[in-house]
């Protein structure tokens, strides 16, 4: 249910970043999503859907990247990557890992068209 | 056509300068790089939080559980058994009524309800709202109870300085392993309504073993509010951490 208050922050952030920036239209957006973040990618798509509409995101397709989790084992020392929230290492099963990455949520990236200059004559 | 603005003019034409009597704005396309992290407004807010309880000397404790597995029960027996160890004070965390801070309010500790409505945890900022109602200076011990949920609360950091989780005996023993998340954030694990224990199926060992893989520090404690069993090694967690955060 998270989802949704994470949609509209998501929607929230790309129109700021939009309007800074000048944007005419804006094509697509895309965020990351931690495994560790228990974040379900298909109803963060359906809560952006509802969140985006009224603002200049409705044209915007989401494309969310699952981010798997990279943890540091203490037992082996070494450096791995988890694909589910249970941290333990593949390795040699230790536990307790220190968590790198895979725990956030991002918005990543937004494509859009922004106006150059103002035209006139040109070559 | 113009390669620069796509005006359609012809192709023996383009490299010669032209009016535009479209619209004369040209646009490209780019993509901005962002990675703007979503939780960083809510993560700001905890750490503000969490300097200002510590200001004041106050440990916070948030306890998550799904509805019913006990937190304001645990909360009664636990500020009644510290009268004269701590000053307890509590925040209540519920989508609708005022009846877990009634119940804590009948016991005369300070307590601030926080109605969530529709949301389904609690976060920083209506913790931060909270924390204006209640007197700080004379509470050493906060609990904040979130909202019954084993999903949603786990992302929100509150600016506490413990998360909890509870589970309860009558819940069933596979809690752990289907809502990891939630127990990946806390730091105590409490198995509550032991005194039940013999009369529903229950394998105590395995949340334990569970809550340990997903993570390996995690301090577990089974104990009933209602009989006291095991509420005092809690309480003995409390006063070593309420010990360690004014050291």
């Amino acid at each position: 249910m998270h989802e949704w208050s994470l949609a509209c922050e998501l929607v929230r952030q790309a129109e700021t970043e939009a309007r800074r920036r000048g944007a005419l239209r804006v094509h697509s957006v895309k965020a990351s999503v931690g495994v560790l973040t228990g974040i379900l990618p298909e109803l963060f798509q359906r809560a952006y859907e509802m969140a985006r509409q009224g603002t200049c995101l409705e044209e915007a397709p989401l494309e969310i990247e699952v981010e798997a989790v990279r943890a540091r084992c203490p037992e082996c020392g070494r450096e791995v990557t988890l694909h589910s929230p249970a941290l333990v290492c593949p390795d040699c099963s230790g536990l307790g890992l220190e968590v790198l990455g895979g725990d956030g949520i991002f918005l990543t990236s937004l494509e859009l068209d922004v106006a150059e200059a103002a035209g006139g004559n040109h070559v | 056509m113009c390669d620069t603005c796509g005006c359609g003019l012809p192709e023996e034409a383009k490299n010669q300068a032209h009016e535009h009597n479209h619209d004369p704005r040209h646009t490209h396309r780019e993509e901005a790089v962002l990675y703007r992290n979503l939780l960083a407004a809510n993560e700001a807010q905890a750490r503000e939080n969490r300097a200002h309880l510590m200001e004041h000397g106050v440990l916070a404790v948030n306890l998550m559980s799904s509805p019913g597995a006990g937190k304001t029960s645990l909360i009664e027996a636990v500020a009644g058994s510290l009268a004269g160890k701590l000053r307890v004070g509590v925040i209540e965390g519920d989508l609708a009524t005022d009846r877990d801070a009634e119940r804590i309010k009948a016991l005369g500790f300070p307590v601030w309800q926080i109605t969530t409505g529709s949301t389904c945890h609690l976060d920083a900022a209506m913790v931060h709202e909270a924390l204006h109602h209640l007197p700080l200076g004379s509470i050493e011990l906060l609990f904040v109870e979130n909202v019954g949920n084993l999903v949603c609360p786990g992302l929100y950091d509150l600016g506490c300085h413990l998360n909890g989780v509870l589970l309860s005996v009558t819940e069933g023993d596979d809690k752990v392993a289907k809502y990891p998340v939630i127990f990946g954030h806390a730091q105590f694990f409490c198995i509550t309504k032991w005194d039940l224990l013999p009369y529903v199926t229950f394998d105590a060992a395995k949340p334990q073993r569970e809550a340990r893989i997903l993570k390996g520090d995690l301090k577990t404690f089974s104990l009933s509010a209602k009989s006291g069993e095991g509420v005092s090694s809690f309480l003995n967690y409390l006063l070593a951490e309420r010990a360690a955060l004014t050291a």
